[in-house]
């Protein structure tokens, strides 16, 4: 061991040790560049040091070169868990400057929502493809033909009363607003031979005072279907099916006799009220039902009408109204709404049918 | 309909309580919209004899009354003028509660005994009113003979008064008799007939009696001519049920007829003979003009198609509407011509309507009557006349019935049954209900063969096998019946494209922020105005000539006649609406609007879609300190949106003129030469014209038929899933003021070729550095390609090609 190469070795201790000893009270991202410039950088100590390894002896120079890599590797590594360390805490207390009040309201999107009868239409139109019926549209003005006459209402009977219609200027043939969605039976049957399954969505309009409970202008949907194997009891399954799919699978439908010139059997159909059980509330009017169109077996004038041959084909008819569904769904106490298109209206029924 | 169940009950004795009954007829048909009792509320009121009458010792207008009713005896002081010794009358005891006569509003009021004059009065005699029976309250209700004294009111006057709908099929339970006989099918009770007079072993009178000149408006005409008769207020038991069920008592005559009219459905009329001009009736139709006052005093004008009945001079009623004044019954009549005809709907249907005239009669005859129920009316009004006037006699009864209708028989294969309602019904079961309501039923070959069924005249309705149905099914009841699903063949199931095209264009509209609306289909003129385009044409992106629009005949309240061929003006007044307490209002709606084609067709339904907005573009928060307005760039952002939904290829937006919009803020959105929306700010004139005084309203109107005619190609294309990151680069480019900056655009386009993926312009920028009458447009470009990066040479010679096409076509430079 020469003289030289104990300087040598002094040094790089000493240099060792007074690395590491500023490595430990180093505690910021700034001291650490600092120091890793001091020690390890470019001009730093330690390289300073390898560089002076020339002046050795060709024998004492590869233990002094190793002995300074040792060094190195070492600072090296003391360096970068240090720095984790420090870097770490430099994060922390910046994520905690960083931090908000997480109650403070979000950035709100803008967002629309479809009608209530929009969402109502759709979803029966859903449930309606389940059981194989098409969603067809008709014409909302209407000839007498189509919306009376067809439909075994002839022009001079009482029951064309029943129907308080708008009627369209026209000097030769009687032009209406349809009084229900019913004309797109003869339309739909006229155009296509059976089996026969459809729906109907659509506005229709009557001529009468509104109140809470009526609105000239409302939304019906009509079900046909004609077959040569259709009965009473496929109406009432079809519909019982609808019930539940809408208001429950506990639901039952109740049919009461009831007279709509167009079908024979007639009947109108109710549900049992889901929001009270059937005990009696507001929507149901204390009855326990609530009552949701009229329907029936398709009549035969109106079969023959379309060139159907009724001792071969039967089929079903019904109609429901739209508004009352959704009002009997949600317990809407007044019809007027539908049309008010008050924005606080649709908001409550976007968020209540979402 | 209002049936008094007491009156129900001479006919059938349904043995449940009226609700219950109420209940199983609604189900069976006859709905029963509501169910009154009088009576109710009588408690401590008791039918009442009154011993004697006595002067009140310090008042001349009131008397003291010794009344009894059961173990209660009590005096009280009345002034009312008929109170007498020997009368049975309602008595009230402390405690009734009894309508207050001297109060404004209709409310009870709890009796107590008090003084009146010095006199204890220990109850009260009431007068209809205070029972809540009539407005009468002249004197006290004096009670027939026959009550018993001491029973509570309520037992002897008290009733429940069903109300029943009556649908146009339901002609023969548009009586008490009819609803009885359905009672008694329904509840398997047996029904009672009600006495009448045997008009076969009347006179026949003179030959000439009756005449009918006009049998195909008359099938049947019945006159009974009485005698003797005595016009005077009806009995009791008359008056109170004609006013339970609705009628107004006039006199006995009068009142017989509408009895029997509401007891079996026929109406009748009666005539004083000494008023019939020759004696007797000519069933004819009226002359042209020919007048005749009928018994509302009316002076009417007929026509040669109206059904008169007329003396040998002239007209002297409406035949199944009203009856004449100068024929009418009076105090002085003393020989009556009872009339029971009947007459066809559909002329007494025309009458009514012509002469603005409904009438009990004429809603009966409207919807078809029996005639053979005219000689049985007959009868029975004669029954009761004779009844009513002592001394009365019938001189003559004739009855005009050239063909008389008989039973007429439905025939079907027993199976039918079960192949309209999905039972198999019980042959018995078939026999026994159809029997109970009257029906003829023969099953010759038992279940497997046909059902031969005999339908009583009365029941019109019934003609053919499902109409049989119908009725064993409704009083069988639909409780057991089955549900079952369709079984069969399923016909394909398509969806209708422009629903599909609606629905995506819908929820486009709703994911930019919109609520859609759905607004009246008719607007006023004032509210169509504004939308003129040239020639006097009504619309937006639609139009027709306004001398052409459909208009209603009998338009709601509001005269809001011409069905709409824009949108824009209905949803316009919700918007206004909806800004008295919205900050901001984005609308839109997608509907029909309605073309004219040609004269007294029907119109083209064309699909639209509109949408209005107005106010401020961001909800008040922390983040927009500046409430900036919506504005034109907003609705056309939505069209955007809409149109890309719509599948719509290389939209073209170019300034527009419309009477209804911003001069200067207005667009038509094109595919090639067709136009498939309109859009723009409207005129502030129009919006203060919707009650919209302050601030911007965007609209915009969409053609969906056009789109759909244009788009719609759906079929698959290869999408190629991107593997090669794009690179974007920027573009100032300064061209002069005027230029469109769609010019611009189209030249960048045009010249990037198919690499680009991508183009935004994100600045617009005017100033002293690039020249004053120049602007700055800077787009950011992005390329990319499906198989390579893309290299600095490609992207180099690209820049240039977009450098000198700018130069070209629209003397563009690049900047920086
Ligand atoms: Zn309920």
């Amino acid at each position: 061991m020469t003289n030289a190469t104990t300087t040598f070795d002094t040094t790089l201790a000493d240099l060792r040790d007074r690395a590491l000893a500023a490595l430990a009270v180093a505690d910021d991202p700034e001291a650490m560049a600092a120091w890793e410039r001091a020690y390890l950088g470019a001009k730093g100590e330690l390289t300073g040091l390898l560089r002076g390894l020339g002046a050795l002896s060709a024998a004492e120079r590869p233990g002094a070169g190793r002995a300074a890599n040792a060094v190195k590797q070492e600072l090296t590594a003391a360096f970068a868990a240090r720095n984790e360390a420090v870097a770490s805490v430099s994060l922390e207390a910046q994520l905690a400057a960083d931090a908000i009040d997480v109650t403070l309201p979000g950035r709100a999107p803008i967002l629309g929502a479809e009608h209530p009868v929009t969402r109502m239409v759709a979803e029966l139109g859903e449930i309606f493809a389940l059981m194989g019926f098409q969603t067809v549209y008709g014409p909302e003005v209407e000839t007498g033909h189509y919306n009376f006459d067809l439909l075994n209402i002839p022009s001079d009977h009482p029951a064309r009363d029943v129907w308080d219609t708008m009627i369209v200027q026209s000097e030769r043939e009687e032009i209406v607003l349809r009084t229900h969605t019913s004309p797109m039976q003869a339309r739909t049957m006229e155009q296509t031979e059976p089996p026969v399954r459809v729906i109907v969505p659509g506005r229709a309009y009557r001529y009468e005072a509104q109140d809470a409970s009526h609105e000239w202008m409302f939304h019906q949907l009509e079900g046909l279907a004609v077959d040569e194997r259709i009965t009473l009891a496929d109406l009432k399954g079809v519909l019982t099916e609808l019930a539940r799919q809408l208001f429950g699978p506990q639901r039952k439908v109740r049919f009461r006799c009831d007279f709509f010139p167009f079908v024979e059997p007639g009947v109108d159909f109710a549900v049992d009220c889901a929001i009270c059980g059937g005990g009696g509330c507001r929507v149901c009017k204390q009855t326990g039902w609530l009552e949701m169109g009229g329907a029936g077996m398709v009549h035969p004038r109106v079969l023959r009408g379309v060139g159907y041959d009724p001792d071969r084909y039967t089929g079903f008819a019904f109609g429901l109204g739209i508004e009352r569904m959704i009002m009997m769904k949600y317990g809407v106490d007044d019809v007027r709404a539908f049309a008010g298109n008050d924005l606080r209206f649709l908001r409550r029924m976007a968020r209540l049918a979402a | 309909m209002r049936v008094p169940i007491k009156w129900l009950r001479d006919y059938v004795d349904p043995r449940l309580a009226p609700e219950e009954l109420a209940h199983r007829l609604t189900m069976a048909g006859l709905e029963a919209e509501k169910t009154e009792r009088t009576g109710a509320g009588w408690d401590h009121v008791y039918v009442g004899f009154v011993h004697d009458v006595r002067p009140h010792p310090n008042a001349d207008r009131l008397v003291l009354a010794d009344v009894s009713a059961g173990e209660h005896r009590l005096t009280v002081v009345t002034g009312a003028p008929n109170v007498a010794a020997g009368q049975k009358v309602a008595i009230a005891l402390a405690g009734a509660r009894l309508w207050d006569t001297h109060s404004e509003t209709p409310q009870l009021k709890t009796l107590k005994p008090g003084m009146l004059r010095g006199v204890k009065s220990e109850g009260m005699v009431c007068s209809e009113k205070e029972l809540g029976l009539s407005d009468e309250h002249e004197g006290i209700l004096v009670l027939d003979p026959g009550a018993p004294e001491g029973v509570p009111l309520a037992d002897w006057l008290g009733d429940t008064v069903v109300e029943f709908e009556i649908t146009p099929n339901l002609v023969h339970a548009f009586s008490v008799r009819g609803i009885a006989r359905e009672a008694a099918a329904v509840t398997g009770q047996p029904l009672d007939e009600p006495p009448r007079f045997d008009l076969d072993a009347a006179p026949p009178g003179a030959g000439d009696l009756v005449r009918i000149d006009a049998p195909d408006l008359c099938p049947r005409y019945a006159a009974v001519v009485i005698e003797g008769i005595t016009v005077a207020p009806s009995p009791d038991w008359l008056a109170r049920r004609l006013t339970a069920a609705g009628l107004r008592p006039i006199n006995n005559v009068v009142d017989v007829t509408n009895y029997v009219m509401l007891e079996l459905g026929q109406p009748l009329h009666a005539f004083d003979r000494a008023n019939l001009r020759g004696g007797r009736i000519v069933v004819r139709r009226a002359g042209n003009d020919e007048p005749i006052e009928t018994l509302d005093h009316q002076q009417r004008r007929l026509d040669g198609e109206m059904l008169v009945i007329a003396d040998a001079e002239r007209a002297v009623a409406v035949a199944g509407v009203m009856g004449g004044v100068d024929s009418e019954v009076s105090a002085a009549t003393t020989t009556v011509l009872l009339e029971s005809a009947n007459f066809g709907m559909a002329s007494v249907r025309r009458t009514a309507r012509l002469l603005k005239l409904r009438t009990d009669a004429s809603a009966r005859f409207e919807r078809g009557l029996d005639p053979n129920l005219a000689s049985d009316a007959a009868a029975r009004a004669t029954h009761l006349l004779l009844d009513l006037c002592p001394g009365s006699r019938v001189t003559a009864a004739r009855d005009v019935y050239p063909s008389p209708v008989v039973p007429w028989a439905v025939r079907f294969p027993f199976s039918r049954f079960e192949r309209v309602v999905g039972i198999a019904y019980p042959p018995e079961q078939v026999v026994s209900v159809l029997e109970r309501l009257g029906f003829g039923v023969a099953l010759p070959g038992g279940a497997g063969g046909d059902v031969i069924v005999t339908v009583p005249t009365h029941r019109t309705d019934v003609t053919i096998a499902e109409d049989v149905i119908e009725e064993v099914a409704r009083i069988v009841g639909y409780e057991g019946l089955p549900d079952t699903l369709p079984a069969g063949r399923t016909p394909p199931v398509f969806r209708d494209p422009i629903a599909l095209l609606q629905r995506r264009v819908r929820a486009a509209l709703v994911g930019a922020g919109c609520y859609e609306a759905i607004t009246y289909v008719s607007v006023s003129e004032s509210m169509l105005a504004p939308f003129d385009s040239i020639g006097d044409r009504r619309g937006l992106v639609l139009d027709a000539p306004a001398a052409d629009l459909l208009r209603l005949v009998n338009p709601m309240p509001g005269d809001r006649p011409i069905l709409r061929p824009t949108l824009i003006p209905s949803l316009l007044e919700r918007v206004a609406e909806n800004l008295k307490h919205a900050p901001s209002v984005r609308l839109c709606e997608l509907a029909r609007v309605y073309l004219p084609t040609e004269p007294d067709a029907l119109p083209r339904e064309a699909n639209v879609a509109a949408i209005t907005l107005s106010g401020r573009r961001e909800p008040l928060s922390r983040f927009a300190a500046d409430p900036l307005p919506l504005d034109f760039f907003d609705v056309k952002g939505v069209v955007d949106a809409a149109l890309a939904a719509a599948g719509a290829p290389e939209v073209e937006y170019r300034p527009f003129t419309h009477g209804a919009l911003h001069p200067g803020r207005a667009a038509e959105a094109c595919v090639g030469q067709t136009r498939v929306g309109v859009l723009g700010e409207l005129h502030p004139r129009v919006a203060a014209g919707f009650g919209i005084e302050n601030g911007r309203v965007a609209v915009a109107e969409l053609d969906l038929d056009a789109l759909l005619a244009l788009g719609g190609d759906r079929s698959p294309v290869e999408v190629r899933v991107p593997k090669f990151l794009p690179v974007s680069q920027d573009f100032a480019v300064v061209v002069a003021k005027q230029t469109p900056a769609a010019e611009v655009e189209r030249a960048l386009r045009q010249a990037a070729g198919p690499l680009l993926t991508d183009l935004a312009l994100f600045d617009v920028f005017a100033g002293e550095q690039i020249g004053d009458d120049k602007k700055s447009l800077t787009f950011r470009l992005t390329f990319a390609s499906p198989d390579r990066a893309l290299t600095d040479a490609e992207l180099t010679k690209t820049r240039g090609k977009i450098e000198k096409t700018l130069a070209q076509r629209v003397g563009g430079s690049l900047r920086g």
